[in-house]
């Protein structure tokens, strides 16, 4: 198992006026992370911008690399040797990302990726916000892969979910993806910096085999390079102890099936989300991002004038919340889903309620206004 | 203060407007508040208005965007007369340049002019400094703020050889916003 330490702040505890991109920033450097490779694009650059600065001072490594490609694959090989490493992007970088994603799902890597979501597909709006990036996350490499999505709705997230990020990539082992939006990196925003945070360390045993175990939580411990273990770190099909498989239909399932119950079996665990006026709603809006600041205000409005609306918000998309929805779905309500794409959220809820699910979609590359959202609720209730 | 205050600040690129609704952020937090604060961001940032939102609550903020402006703080006749639009239908109150901005009649509103650039020319002798004498009288009359904060707040973001004319800024903005208050104050 991982041990979990307290640990101080990087910061000074108070409060502090950072932009959401700075924040997930801090949040690297206070969850450990010690290796920032990245290339700029717009509008998560402001992330690398403040890695370049705040690795400096922790005595870390920043890279500017060539581009999205080289940058993930070399915080895999980071992560590998002992470093807490992360990336950020948006838009066609997420894009150029995905194939080094699937090795480190393949390989087990923990890692952090923060993707600033930008009106896409392709340049798309480069400086508008959207959430078109969500299955991209989930299933954007090619295989059969589970891993895990966080969506932040203010500032303070960004801080708080970078380092939840990396506390879940160390207890997991798998790439974790900060799944924030051009509206909440660019928002500038107090948040505050308490004394201590909580920070899980790598799980080691020495001589354990790397890729494969009986314990219950499917994660294996992981060496470092350079710790005197023997270790083989390939993209092929792989045995417990790192060596290829390639024509073995009893690893390939074996390994294929840990990595995807490895996240299914602790969603409890890993999944989050918080509600608002559920008790007595008779319409609850399902929401996450930015989008759930609006639908926020919009439920806090229309409770102030009557009318009976909650919010569920959702903090982690991947894995996903089925069984909350499947009760909230139970209790008849209807569902009222808001999302800044054509309904990729929408899709996984109808899934799991035995409900009416009502979804709006808006992909303008502008951020659905609370005004909207209180209007297609009055029109529902 | 009411719970929720959404602050517009607004005028020419150059006229430091950003920087005055940073300062503004920055000194609201140190007084225990909650602030959400947006710029102009991508093409839009290219025309010649700067903009600055501040949202200023004694809780933490539902919806960090600005939805109607109650306070309009305004450096430029173009920048008053296209913000007029969005005003608050209750109690909006508009600050204005009154060497620089020739209000028209409100009815839903309330206008003060503040001498900014006129006293930053005549007492400090540098119209660049009208920002921060237009902040200082702007959180005198709507309790945005308090005067110890925004001299730490400026402190802490004001580049160090501005530094010292801004904290003149500061006082002498703080003085004719005092006085205009008294005025207000003896009228009613």
């Amino acid at each position: 198992m991982n041990d979990t330490n307290e640990i101080n702040s990087a910061l000074s505890p108070g409060s502090y006026f950072f932009t959401g991109n700075e924040a997930a920033a801090e949040g690297a450097i206070a969850a450990g992370c010690r290796y920032y490779a990245g290339y700029p694009i717009t509008p998560s650059s402001e992330i690398m911008e403040r890695m370049s600065q705040r690795l400096r001072d922790v005595s870390g490594v920043f890279m500017q690399m060539e581009d999205e490609i080289a940058s993930i694959c070399s915080v895999v090989g980071a992560s590998w040797s002992g470093a807490k490493s992360m990336t950020a992007t948006s838009g066609p970088g997420f894009s150029l990302m995905q194939e080094a994603i699937g090795y480190g799902v393949f390989t087990e890597t923990p890692l952090v990726i923060v993707d600033i979501q930008r009106a896409g597909p392709c340049t798309g709006q480069a400086t508008k916000v959207g959430s078109g990036d969500l299955m991209q996350a989930k299933w954007g490499s090619h295989g059969d892969y589970q891993i895990i999505a966080l969506s932040p709705w203010s500032v303070q997230e960004m801080y708080d979910q970078t380092i939840d990020a990396f506390n879940l990539s160390e207890q997991y082992r798998v790439p974790v993806f900060v799944m924030s939006d051009e509206a909440v990196g660019h928002l500038r925003e107090r948040m505050d910096i308490s004394p201590t945070l909580r920070v899980t360390n790598r799980y080691k045993k020495s001589g354990a085999a790397p890729f494969g175990t009986e314990e219950k939580d499917g994660v294996p411990p992981m060496p470092s390079f350079g710790e005197g273990e023997n270790i083989t770190v390939t993209g092929s099909t792989h045995n417990e102890f790192g060596v290829r498989k390639t024509d073995d239909p009893n690893v390939q399932e074996k390994l294929v099936g840990r990595l995807n119950h490895k996240i299914l079996n602790n969603r409890e665990e890993i999944v989050q989300s918080e509600s608002y006026y559920m008790d007595d709603a008779d319409v609850i809006v399902i929401a996450y991002g930015f989008t759930a600041r609006s639908a926020f205000f919009a439920v806090d409005q229309l409770r102030k004038t009557g009318k009976k609306a909650g919010l569920l918000r959702l903090k982690t998309i991947w894995p996903f919340a089925d069984k909350l929805i499947t009760e909230i779905g139970r209790k008849g309500k209807k569902l009222f889903v808001p999302e800044m794409n054509s309904g990729q959220v929408y899709g996984e809820i109808r899934k799991y309620a035995d409900c009416e699910v009502i979804p709006y979609h808006q992909t303008n590359g502008r951020i659905i206004h609370p005004k909207d959202i209180m209007q297609h609720i009055e029109r529902i209730l | 203060m009411s719970n929720v205050k959404q602050v517009r600040l607004i005028g020419f690129g150059g006229q430091g407007v950003v920087l005055a609704g940073t300062i503004l952020a920055h000194s609201a937090i140190k007084d225990g508040r909650w602030v959400a604060g947006s710029s102009a961001y991508g093409a839009q940032a290219r025309g010649g208005t700067a903009r600055y939102d501040v949202i200023v609550a004694e809780d933490q903020i539902k919806f960090p965007h600005m939805i109607s402006t109650d306070i309009l703080i305004a450096f430029s006749q173009k920048a008053y007369d296209e913000s007029l639009g969005q005003l608050s239908q209750e109690n909006a109150l508009v600050i204005y340049d009154d060497l620089l901005v020739k209000p028209i009649t409100l009815d839903k509103a309330d206008q003060i002019g503040v001498p900014a650039t006129d006293r930053a020319i005549k007492d400090l002798g540098n119209k660049q400094a009208a920002n921060m004498v237009m902040l200082a009288a702007a959180a005198v009359l709507t309790g945005l703020t308090s005067q110890t904060s925004l001299v730490k707040a400026l402190e802490e973001n004001s580049a160090a050889r501005f530094l010292e004319i801004n904290r003149k800024a500061l006082a002498l903005g703080q003085e004719i916003g005092l006085n205009i208050k008294k005025n207000i104050n003896r009228k009613e």
